[in-house]
């Protein structure tokens, strides 16, 4: 458990969160500037809170009441960067082990050999950082700093300078960490799919305080988010079920409940649970099943509300087990004379579905 | 009559090693304070920090004559310091090869100092915090990263200590005279040449020795300073 309570005051920006992490991987989103990670510097002892508490478990790393502060090296907390920060004069092998040949032997939980099968860099370690691909040196940045034995990672968008090729080369090894090293982490980015293959607990930080928190899919339909939501194009977040795929046709088939989801092919297992959304303004309403149309999936439904935000008009549907929002114009709901209690179909394009990677079980 | 040129005197090759053994231990002994004051000024900020940067570049703003001078008020045997070392200790430093060190050693101290501190503000904080992170001590992140990482500015600091030393003239002669086998380096013995009527033959032959040792000195420093940052394993794109 991590315990978080921590005022800051500078000129233009009030950091104030008071909350326990007790997930094992909880990520923490945001826009820049929010305080993700005001709120990891304060951990890791680089910022020093005007006020408040911090502590892992039972240990204290900072209470401004008992005037406890303690050093960064005495912390025990792993950081890893945007950048790997690797040691540019040490070869991969003696940047590994910078932290762990500081550790006494009792408090070692790894051994270099574990870390190195582990994140798979046992070819690399002659080499120096500058010899390295981004993708690698993620790699061995992690693996330095677990060796570290910390209790708590804190992970400040470490793959935000690599491109998807080389994010595929880093997310199955946080999710290997995760599973096998079971090590507490902090994991922030302002890229909601990489933090939901890895966990679907989230942290929302706004303007220096916590917005939410819980279960994304659970948290993602609150009021207090729906301008995020917006901007972020994601009102409607589902999970589903690949049910199979099509591969002469060039689909996916997902299940959610007893409606059956089309979108273009997708690389995950049938059975396995996947993230998807679509933005409010990619669903269009009709009053009748269409034919002679591509749109895909039409959801049958019933409306069950219509909010206006501004000039927008969020008609919520009731398609069986979940909601979706739709965007429509004031004209549109008119001529349609389209009411709370009426059914309609929920039109989709295939093509207007993303989906955010497997669900991290 | 040109051969003459490559004809040295005992007198000239003493003037030589002295020069060398001056050079050699004012570079010695400012690597330490040099260093710390460069990591001072590079990572940290105090109260009056800038009188004493100031004080610090003194010499190099200053005519020569002014500290050498100074240093004659200070370490002379009547001097402040000098005075007690003397009485007490029986140990007097004007007007001997250990006080052209340290004429040597004020005048060099700044260059050493710039060069070091451009080099350790120069190595990127994050792989400060990272080694901290890591559970490094400071000192320990001192001596493991800022220092081999500052490395090559910190050489050519120490490199252009040694040359300067070996150019060293006004605060010397003011501070130590021009004592023959005790405090006449190259440059005093060339002074002594050109004074010396009808020596020209001598004072262009240690003028061009003079010219040899500069060209060694700096040559030798690029080639370190390269072979430094390529053990580093940097390269431009980094």
């Amino acid at each position: 458990m991590i315990e978080v309570k921590a005022k800051l005051n500078r000129k233009q920006f009030v950091f104030d969160v008071n909350y326990q992490f007790t997930e094992q991987v909880t990520g923490l989103f945001g826009p820049s500037g929010a305080g993700k990670s005001t709120l990891l510097g304060m951990l890791a002892g680089l910022i020093k809170p005007d006020s408040g508490r911090l502590a892992i478990d039972d240990q204290v790393l900072f209470d401004s009441m008992q005037g406890i502060n303690k050093p960064i090296y005495e912390r025990r907390i792993g950081l890893v960067f945007q950048d790997s920060h690797l040691f540019p004069h040490l070869n991969v092998w003696h940047n590994l082990n910078y932290g762990f040949n500081l550790l006494s032997p009792v408090d070692r939980r790894f051994t270099p050999n574990q870390i190195i099968d582990l994140l798979e860099i046992g070819q690399l370690l002659n080499q120096k950082p500058h010899q390295l691909s981004g993708g690698e040196k993620q790699r061995v940045a992690l693996g330095r700093t677990l060796l570290a034995s910390p209790r708590l990672l804190l992970l400040d968008e470490p793959m935000a300078s690599l491109d998807m090729r080389l994010k595929n080369q880093i997310l199955p090894f946080l999710r290997r960490i995760k599973e096998e090293i079971k090590i507490p982490m902090l994991y922030v980015s302002h890229a909601i799919d990489e933090i939901l293959t890895l966990t679907s607990e989230i942290a929302i930080i706004e303007q220096g305080n916590l917005l939410a928190y819980g279960n994304f899919h659970e948290i993602i339909h609150q009021d207090n988010l729906q301008n995020m939501a917006h901007s972020l194009g994601l009102e409607n977040v589902i999970c589903a079920n690949v049910s199979k795929h099509e591969m002469m046709y060039g689909y996916t088939e997902l299940k959610q409940g007893n409606q059956t989801i089309i979108m273009p092919l997708i690389a995950a297992n049938s059975g396995t649970l996947v993230t998807i959304s679509v933005a409010a303004s990619n669903v269009a309403l009709a009053l009748s099943r269409l034919e002679n149309v591509t749109i895909q999936n039409q959801l049958q439904g019933v409306v069950t509300e219509i909010k206006q935000i501004g000039y927008r008009i969020l008609v919520t549907v009731d398609i069986g087990e979940r909601l979706i929002v739709a965007e429509v114009t004031t004209k549109a709901l008119q001529s349609l004379g389209i009411a709370v209690g009426i059914k309609v179909y929920c039109l989709i394009k295939a093509q207007a579905i993303r989906v955010h990677g497997v669900i991290a079980s | 009559m040109w051969v003459d040129l490559f004809r040295f005197t005992p007198a000239e090759v003493v003037a030589l090693l002295l020069s060398i053994k001056v050079a050699f231990w004012c570079t010695l002994a400012i690597i330490v304070p040099g260093v710390l004051i460069a990591w001072l000024f590079a990572k940290k900020s105090f109260f009056g920090k800038s009188l004493v940067n100031a004080l610090v570049h003194m010499p190099l703003v200053l005519p020569p004559v002014v500290p050498g001078f100074l240093l004659l008020l200070l370490f002379g045997n009547q001097g402040l310091i000098g005075k007690y070392l003397h009485e007490h200790w029986g140990i007097s430093i004007a007007f001997t090869w250990v006080g052209a060190a340290i004429a040597s050693a004020v005048m060099a101290f700044p260059l050493m100092v710039s060069a070091a501190k451009l080099a350790i503000s120069q190595v990127d904080a994050h792989l400060e915090v990272a080694a901290q992170s890591l559970g490094a001590h400071p000192l320990r992140v001192f001596f493991t990263v800022t220092l081999p990482l500052a490395w090559p500015g910190i050489l050519t600091g120490l490199i252009l200590s040694f040359s300067r030393s070996l150019g060293e003239f006004g605060a010397t002669m003011a501070f130590v005279g021009n004592i023959e086998g005790e405090t006449r380096t190259l440059p005093l013995a060339i002074f002594t040449y050109i004074q010396t009527p009808g020596s020209d033959i001598p004072a262009i032959r240690l003028v061009i020795l003079s010219l040899i040792i500069a060209l060694c000195a700096l040559m030798g420093s690029e080639l370190l300073e390269r072979r430094a940052i390529a053990k580093q394993g940097r390269c431009l794109s980094d």
